[in-house]
């Protein structure tokens, strides 16, 4: 999932990362765009806003007639099928951003209740913060996002050693193992819900940023795809497969 | 300083479940002597908890008042009409099961209805062999008796009455009526229709008899095809009703807590607005208590470590005005080393609110091998050799309590921050 020659910091070359926001209440939003505004000023701008969204229906108009790079999205939205953020994410399935590549999702809610996470994220979005997050911490995830990285808080990384049995010591034999962790992802999912950011977790175990990335991103996947009972079992109870 | 979160060994949460169970568990026998009435004694009394209310209310015993009945009965028939006043006009108690013998409920309540049943079916034979015996002796004809037709439908009709006690009513309406509920009402029409016919074909040839059962039977299906729509529709509308009520009953507890905490606390902030360092610890304690009624987090921190750790972060919080940021995966029952690294985990945060800056994360994670609780802040860092003596202290005791509990503790200086690693080994094999 990771774009194989990324180079980490482009700088200012790159192109702002244009970007969508979805959420029903109106000052929340004005309130993201000021902060983004202000944590931007200064530096060449990162993103741009290019639409925002109150409900399902509109956020797949928008989103499917802006293209955009990255959606911010509230998980519970009216409209739709009743599903909120998971109705929008399966609404716009194969569209494409303006940049060829495909537009990904970051989850941006009040809830941090398991069965919401899970439900987005299972969904498709690359990440899943909450709105208490600090304007720099959300450009930087934003920034992550676009570039097809994962984006964990600290208590998504509780929730999937949780989920995973890791807390309780369960490791996969092998990496590709969707039902398991590695020991190398359980470490660093750990150092994440220990509120390391990734440059701090690299530090912490002597590797690379890019590493830290391409762990998260192996973990999102195995969120995304294992059939572990846990996981299943929230979705099944919500009625997502 | 003994915080809400102090270790309670007296397990005073089971010992008041338990002192709760009685009443429940006796709920149900109580309804027996409300059932054992249709037992037709040699005595000739039918005692629908009747007479066991007059001895409970008397405060005599319940064969004296059956015997009342009987003689009052016999002199003159006044004990008949007043028992079925007193029967109709009674009113039914949930009362302990006084009189009841004592044991298990599930053993006694099934034989009690077999032989309720079975008295019954021996009762109405008695009554029929009496009647037919009877009425050739008054000096009638067994077609033109009255009397037999009348007891059976009587009968009948107690018998399907005997459903609707109170008890069973909201049972029955609820859907949740057993098989035994439908078979006694089935019983109950059955006698009931059965003396009726016997009744208005008296005298009359047994064809006519047939035809007449079948004329009341096509109109009873008649009536039941007209009728069943308006039964439907009302029974539906009766469900919608249940429903709408307890939506509205929803409602109003939600609305009656959201005004008493949400919109409390908005007036508070308000008022306060002018002390940020208030308005934000308010709406952060709000907050947090808003989503654990909504959510249902873990709640009643004598029960499990997650819970008593949880209360920690929250308690710091609310002291400090700095939020903590908890994670915490796995949990166990709360003991007593469990209840020193929640001590230890308060004595961390207190430092990292105090001497640190925000954000103040914490991670705890209880596994089968063990607890691990690391708390986090983004302090400049000290230097441990003008740490002040209080603090060092703090160190010690944190440092100090793990030891004793068989874990260990670790501080880590890092360039942005300080990092307090708690550590305790699994549940088995800790020296107690």
């Amino acid at each position: 999932m990771t774009q194989p020659g990324r180079v980490p910091d482009r700088g200012s070359a790159r192109p702002p990362i244009r970007v969508v926001l979805v959420d029903d209440h109106r000052m929340f939003r004005t309130g993201v765009r000021a902060e983004l505004t202000e944590a931007m000023s200064g530096a060449a701008a990162v993103c741009e806003f290019v639409g925002e969204a109150p409900d399902v229906d509109t956020a797949v108009t928008v989103i499917r007639r802006d293209r955009p790079d990255v959606v911010l999205l509230d998980v519970h939205l009216p409209g739709g099928s009743g599903n909120g953020g998971v109705d929008v994410i399966r609404g716009c399935a194969g569209v494409e951003s303006t940049t060829g590549g495909p537009v990904r999702f970051l989850a941006l809610s009040v809830s941090d209740a398991a069965e919401d996470v899970i439900a987005v994220i299972r969904a498709g979005a690359r990440g899943y913060v909450t709105k208490t997050i600090g304007a720099n911490d959300l450009v930087t995830a934003i920034r992550r996002v676009a570039d097809g990285d994962a984006v964990f808080s600290p208590r998504l990384a509780g929730f999937v050693l949780d989920a995973f049995g890791a807390a309780a010591g369960e490791i996969a034999e092998v990496d590709e193992e969707l039902d398991r962790l590695s020991a190398r992802e359980r470490e660093v999912m750990r150092l994440i819900a220990r509120g390391y950011q990734y440059k701090e977790v690299a530090k912490e175990l002597y590797i690379s940023v890019k590493t830290v990335e391409t762990h998260v991103s192996s973990v999102l996947r195995k969120l995304q795809l294992s059939n572990r009972h846990e996981l299943t079992a929230w979705a099944m109870g919500r009625r997502l497969l | 300083m003994p915080t809400p979160y102090e270790y309670a060994p007296a397990s005073a949460g089971p010992a008041a479940a338990r002192s709760d169970l009685p009443p429940v568990e006796r709920a149900e026998p109580h309804a027996v002597p409300e059932r054992l009435p249709l037992v037709r004694d040699r005595s000739g009394g039918w005692t629908p908890g009747v007479c066991g209310a007059i001895a409970r209310h008397l405060g005599v015993s319940r064969r004296l008042v059956r015997w009342v009945f009987v003689l009052l009965a016999l002199a003159g028939g006044v004990g008949i009409p007043a028992y079925i006043f007193l029967w109709a006009l009674t009113p039914e108690e949930d009362l302990d099961g006084t009189g009841v013998p004592d044991g298990p409920v599930e053993a006694r309540v099934s034989p009690e209805r077999r032989r309720w049943a079975l008295v019954l079916i021996g009762g109405a034979g008695l009554v029929l062999l009496g009647g037919v015996l009877l009425t050739p002796v008054i000096g009638g004809s067994l077609r033109d008796s009255v009397l037999l037709p009348l007891l059976v439908i009587a009968l009948g009709a107690i018998v399907a009455w005997s459903n609707l006690d109170e008890a069973k009513r909201s049972r029955w309406l609820g859907g949740g009526g057993r098989g035994a509920g439908w078979m006694r009402l089935a019983l109950g029409l059955a006698l009931a229709l059965t003396g009726i016919l016997v009744l208005v074909t008296r005298g009359q040839s047994l064809t006519a008899v047939w035809d007449a059962l079948f004329a009341a039977v096509a109109v009873l299906v008649g009536v039941l095809i007209v009728a069943a729509p308006w039964a439907v529709r009302l029974w539906g509308d009766f469900r919608r009703e249940q429903v709408a009520a307890a939506r509205a009953t929803e409602r109003a507890d939600i609305a009656a807590h959201l005004h008493d905490s949400v919109l409390q606390t908005l007036a508070l902030i308000q008022r306060k607005s002018a002390d940020p360092a208030s308005v934000t610890r308010l709406a952060r304690a709000q907050e947090r208590e808003l989503r654990s009624w909504l959510y249902a987090g873990p709640q009643g921190s004598q029960e499990s470590l997650a819970a008593a750790v949880t209360e920690v972060a929250h308690e710091i919080e609310d002291l400090h005005g700095v939020p903590v940021d908890l994670v915490v995966t796995g949990d166990r029952p709360f003991e007593q080393h469990g209840a020193a690294l929640s001590r230890a985990m308060r004595e961390a945060l207190l430092n990292a609110v105090r001497h640190g800056r925000p954000p103040v994360t914490a991670y705890v994670e209880i596994g089968p091998n063990g607890v691990e609780a690391f708390v986090r802040d983004r302090g400049d860092g000290f230097d441990l050799d003008t740490v002040p003596e209080d603090r060092l202290g703090v160190r010690q005791s944190v440092l100090g309590r793990m030891e004793r509990h068989g874990g260990s503790a670790r501080v880590r200086h890092r360039d942005d921050g300080t990092e307090v690693e708690l550590c305790l080994p699994a549940l088995e094999g800790v020296p107690e």
